[in-house]
């Protein structure tokens, strides 16, 4: 059980992955003293609003001037406090990518960067507001740790991880009401680094990041109606990555989906397609995600079905990929 | 459609017959029998082009599918009905028998074909090392069988394999240096294989406890339910598919019997 969380499945049926982490990061305000928390003019959209009203002297609103942000939060780190900054994926990893890399990381500063309206998950704002390249530019920061939580629970365990994690994070949730994939706290193992494994399977391996992951599950569902053996990650850390979970994935099944609502290029599939060259082994791999283009403009959940990575989308991915060889073993002679 | 006399002479000649190589290895005996022979005995039905031959030369034995030019002893049976009873233990004598002159190959190579019979249902050895290796014999049959009949045409594994993505089908027994074999089965294809497959997880494994618990549900001593509730063998993976194999290791059954 995370320390000081008490939230049931009701609370989290009107609990956007923002909102619970607002409630989360007030909960640990008063366990860490050293807590501060920052935002630029977007206290209300990210919702720490709480946290401001419960400790008004250790929020900081530095106005629309994000780049500001990552230059106070790592002072204040080298001064032995525990910044949080909370703004816009597209803000933190894309307008203030430098300062991320300079002010935070090379400084090795203990800053944790919680990036809300990730991926297409802000839709009907537009483009300028979507953020499909944040994990590509967080995991190549040298230092930095990558989280991409698939639901409100998992967002509140990644938080509270966080806290006790010695270095830069970065958290990557959404905005809209993203269906809860956990039935409460305490139903799953969370340890940064290590995926979680929802279904067992040994046609293919569907690995799913973030907001994609409920879809994984259910496409796996509807696979097995089709007498498909559908194995499950729920990859939440991006960086590091969990080389067992992926190569034994590989070794089961041979056959991989990734799926993430993100440029594929650079992404959480190119992380798993790094682990398994590496590997040596033999595989087939499919990234699901924006394949190199800006998301159009729409409700986030018509985006996922858009971009084909809802169930839908991953059932046909599903399909394609088992027509597929996965090695070159082609002598159907008997042992003899 | 195979008739079930070439889907029977195929299991002998295919799945059954080679198992001799794996005796001669297992048991000194045959291997004293059989040390320098040099020649090639070759079993075949006038009435098809199923066929197999024993090749002994440098102190090995290989056992190859189909007709060999010139053997050196040909068993040639009248049709497959005979070669099948031949094998199955029934009475049964050849038509004619190329290369009878070669008494001492003949001769040798009985003794081998006989020890087969270790894997008739009547045949209960007390011997441990008796009992592994009718298990040994029985799982690499079986499999090889049941790539066999699909190689056949034969309708119920056809039905299984033809639209089957690759996946694979396990054996194991449990211990050190007991045997294990697998089937793979691909879009219609097959192949049977020796050992553990280790590129991927199977689809379908099932464990067997030790060589005794083997032995008890291969030679069907001990009902299935029995045996599950005895923990001699535990079935992993995917529920449905392990039935319909394991309905297809009962045709195989009933087809050698």
């Amino acid at each position: 059980m995370a320390k000081g969380l008490t939230w049931t499945i009701d609370d989290a049926d009107h609990m956007t992955q923002a909102e619970i982490y607002g409630e989360v990061l007030t909960k640990l305000g008063y366990e860490y003293k050293n807590l501060v928390a920052l935002t630029a003019d977007l206290a209300g959209s990210t919702k720490i609003g709480r946290f401001q009203k419960d400790f008004p002297d250790r929020f900081f609103n530095v106005g629309i001037a994000e780049m500001n942000l990552f230059g106070m939060a790592s002072g204040m780190a080298a001064s032995g406090l525990l910044p949080v900054v909370s703004t816009f994926a597209a803000f933190a990893a894309l307008r203030c990518a430098e300062h991320v890399r300079t002010d935070v990381c090379y400084q090795k500063r203990n800053v944790k960067i919680i990036a809300t309206h990730s991926g297409t998950s802000f839709g009907q704002a537009g483009t300028t507001h979507h953020c499909t390249e944040d994990l590509a530019v967080m995991r190549a920061m040298s230092g930095m740790t990558v989280i991409a939580p698939a639901d409100a629970y998992e967002t509140a365990r990644a938080v509270v991880a966080a806290m006790e994690w010695d270095g830069p994070v970065y958290i990557r949730i959404g905005r809209s009401f993203e269906p809860p994939l956990h039935k409460n706290m305490d139903s799953f193992d969370f340890e940064i680094g290590k995926a979680i494994k929802l279904r067992e399977g040994t046609d293919i391996t569907v690995i799913a990041t973030g907001r994609t992951v409920p879809g994984a599950v259910e496409a796996a569902e509807m696979a097995a109606n089709e007498g498909l053996s559908v194995k499950v990650l729920d990859l939440h850390t991006i960086k590091p990555i969990d080389v067992e979970a992926i190569m034994e994935a590989v070794m089961e099944t041979r056959r991989i989906i990734t799926v993430e609502d993100h440029n594929v290029y650079s992404g959480m599939g190119s992380a798993v397609a790094d682990v398994i060259a590496a590997s040596g082994k033999g595989c087939v791999l499919k990234k699901l995600g924006l394949q190199d283009e800006f998301s159009i403009v729409g409700y986030p959940d018509d985006l996922l079905h858009y971009y084909k990575m809802d169930a839908d989308g991953i059932v046909e991915a599903i399909g394609q990929v088992m027509k597929m060889d996965f090695e070159a073993d082609e002598d159907w002679e008997d042992e003899i | 459609m195979p008739t079930r006399d070439e889907l029977r002479a195929r299991l002998f000649l295919f799945a059954a017959l080679p198992l001799v190589k794996i005796v001669r290895e297992d048991d000194k005996i045959m291997r004293t029998i059989t040390r320098n022979m040099t020649g090639v005995v070759q079993f075949e039905s006038k009435d098809s082009d199923l066929a197999a031959h024993l090749v002994f030369a440098n102190d090995t034995l290989e056992v190859k599918r189909g007709k060999h030019e010139h053997p050196t002893v040909s068993f040639i049976f009248k049709n497959l009905q005979g070669l099948n009873d031949f094998f199955g233990g029934k009475p049964a004598l050849p038509a004619a028998v190329k290369g009878l002159y070669r008494l001492d190959l003949i001769a040798r190579t009985v003794p081998l074909l006989l020890s087969l019979k270790l894997l008739m249902p009547n045949a209960d050895p007390k011997k441990p090392e008796k009992r592994a290796l009718k298990v040994k014999l029985l799982i690499y049959m079986i499999t090889t069988a049941l790539s066999q009949l699909n190689k056949a045409g034969e309708e119920g594994m056809v039905k299984m394999t033809k639209t089957s993505p690759d996946r694979i089908y396990q054996w194991v027994v449990q211990g050190e240096g007991a045997p294990s074999a697998y089937l793979r089965m691909k879009a219609g294809k097959t192949k049977s294989g020796r050992g553990v497959y280790t590129r991927r997880r199977p689809f379908v494994l099932m464990k067997f406890s030790d060589i005794e618990g083997a032995y008890q549900v291969l030679t069907s001593k001990a009902a299935l339910v029995d045996a599950v509730k005895k923990g001699y063998v535990v079935t992993e993976g995917a529920m449905e598919y392990s039935k319909e194999i394991g309905l297809r290791m009962q045709f195989v059954e009933e087809l050698l019997a």
